[in-house]
């Protein structure tokens, strides 16, 4: 693993080439041309063209890092289980390799993706929209591991921990999730992503996949799982991803008390295809194309508006249909006549939620999904 | 008299010269790029309060601020809320697939 004093070393090259100001080209090998919200450690957004295909390629793939990311050792690498456990474990990757392997497609969203939209602005990472990306995560189940570790009757949560490290005085990236949700089969350790080892920037060799809830609970290069009836008391989880429990007015402040933990995402829509402010011709078919998600349940519509929200109509679905997992719309569209045609998304779930006009302000600016709107200019 | 009192109290801040931004400018990276880059800086746009706050949050988490107040200024002249929202770049294409 790489040492504080190595990393420093590393990031001072690096900004000196850089002049602290990167000037010089950006590149993060393995990945195409990302949108670059950071460089170090790396934040990188996938462009909205690459969010057309219904698995997400592990190149294209959006990045977000609190710290900087560990180097890990396969060989020397270990997951325990411990705290309330009657068996604790320490697991190395062949004893994970060994257990039961379940296939879990889902869609992993940034719980911040779209926080650019919000006005007043909110301090953090300026999403658009594509911190999100939807994978095929294949690992183990953590109801088995609960099992294999003989979970007690009070334990109400796991507390996990992956390899990095708070530098200075960060804290370390600590997350809590409970019992209800770690029980579900489809939460799993994974250790392979889209059929590949998980990369080194997405985990490797391991993480906690939470199929539905925002990416803060997908903790990557996972270490340590704790079982506890108290939940980590933490920064990142106790402060941060926090979201108001009413509707604040926008810009105001929120009491701590007033706050509650982020769990599952909220049913939104994005555009792949075209590009806001892209061209078109009047007469010759445009086809619309994007992705469609509602966090634990299932997309069941997608409608498009091609006149700003006035008359709306069904795009057609891509046939994968499951919980957690994204599906593609696609929506033909003949441009009418000269002039400038604001397009937009909306997209409804199994349980009934649809996408809003605006969506509520917040002070960490998350859960965005407000419908999309999106210009284009039709040329006779 | 209360624009008058308004404009004493604005003089100040709208006195940020350059001076006084370059200052704030080698203190940003002084005191913050030991831990990060500064992309995660640059991307925002917040007011004075907002920065204020994240510059305590950043101190609580180890961040060795000398300068203060020329920090702050800087970070309110070049990324207050009133800016223009830059365009985030695109790295170059660095994936092993066939092209």
């Amino acid at each position: 693993m790489f040492s504080r004093r190595k990393w420093m070393k590393v990031l001072g090259a690096g900004m000196s080439a850089l002049d602290g100001w990167g000037q010089a080209p950006l590149r993060f090998p393995g990945k195409r041309s990302m949108l670059v919200q950071n460089d170090f450690p790396e934040d990188l957004e996938t462009p909205a063209e690459y969010l057309n295909t219904w698995i997400t390629p592990n190149d294209a793939f959006f990045v977000r890092q609190h710290l900087p990311r560990p180097k890990v050792d396969a060989a020397s690498w270990r997951l325990k289980v411990g705290g309330m456990a009657s068996n604790p474990l320490t697991l190395t990757l062949d004893d994970l390799k060994r257990m039961p392997q379940v296939k879990v497609p889902a869609t992993l969203e940034c719980a911040g993706n779209g926080r650019a939209n919000y006005r007043p602005k909110v301090p953090g990472l300026q999403w658009s929209k594509g911190a999100m990306g939807n994978a095929e995560w294949r690992g183990v189940r953590v109801a088995d591991l609960l099992k294999r570790a003989g979970a007690g009757a009070g334990v109400q949560y796991g507390n996990f921990n992956g390899a990095d490290q708070g530098v200075a005085k960060t804290p370390d990236f600590i997350r809590s999730i409970p019992m209800r949700k770690l029980t579900h089969e489809a939460t799993i350790v994974a250790l392979e992503m889209n059929g590949a080892p998980l990369p080194e920037i997405h985990g490797f060799p391991a993480r906690l996949i939470v199929p539905g809830w925002d990416g803060a609970n997908w903790v990557k290069w996972v270490t340590e799982m704790e079982l506890s009836a108290e939940p980590s008391k933490g920064f990142f989880f106790a402060t941060g991803y926090r979201y108001p429990k009413y509707s604040p007015a926008p810009g105001s402040a929120v009491k701590p008390e007033d706050m509650e933990v982020l769990e599952g995402m909220a049913v939104t829509s994005y555009f792949a295809h075209p590009a806001h402010g892209a061209t078109a011709k009047k007469g010759i078919p445009l086809r619309l194309q994007g992705v469609a998600y509602g966090g634990e349940n299932r997309v069941s519509r997608v409608e498009i508006s091609t006149d700003g929200g006035a008359k709306w109509l069904d795009a057609k679905l891509s046939p994968q249909n499951y919980p957690f997992a994204w599906r593609l719309f696609t929506f033909d569209w003949i441009p009418p006549e000269r002039g400038y045609h604001v397009l937009c998304s909306r997209a409804t779930d199994s349980a009934g939620r649809i996408q809003p006009v605006e969506c509520p302000w917040n002070p960490g600016g998350y859960m965005y999904n407000a419908i999309e709107r999106l210009g284009v200019m039709v040329e006779a | 008299m209360k624009w008058l009192l308004g404009l004493v109290l604005v003089l100040p801040l709208a006195a940020a010269g350059p001076e006084a931004i370059e200052k704030g400018k080698a203190e940003e990276k002084r005191a913050c790029v030991g831990c990060h880059g500064l992309r995660i800086v640059h991307v925002q746009r917040l007011s004075r309060a907002q920065w204020d706050r994240e510059l305590t949050k950043m101190a609580g988490w180890g961040a060795p601020i000398k300068d203060r107040e020329a920090l702050l200024e800087y970070l309110v002249a070049t990324y207050g809320d009133d800016r223009a929202v830059a365009p985030i770049p695109r790295s170059e294409d660095a994936s092993n697939r066939k092209k």
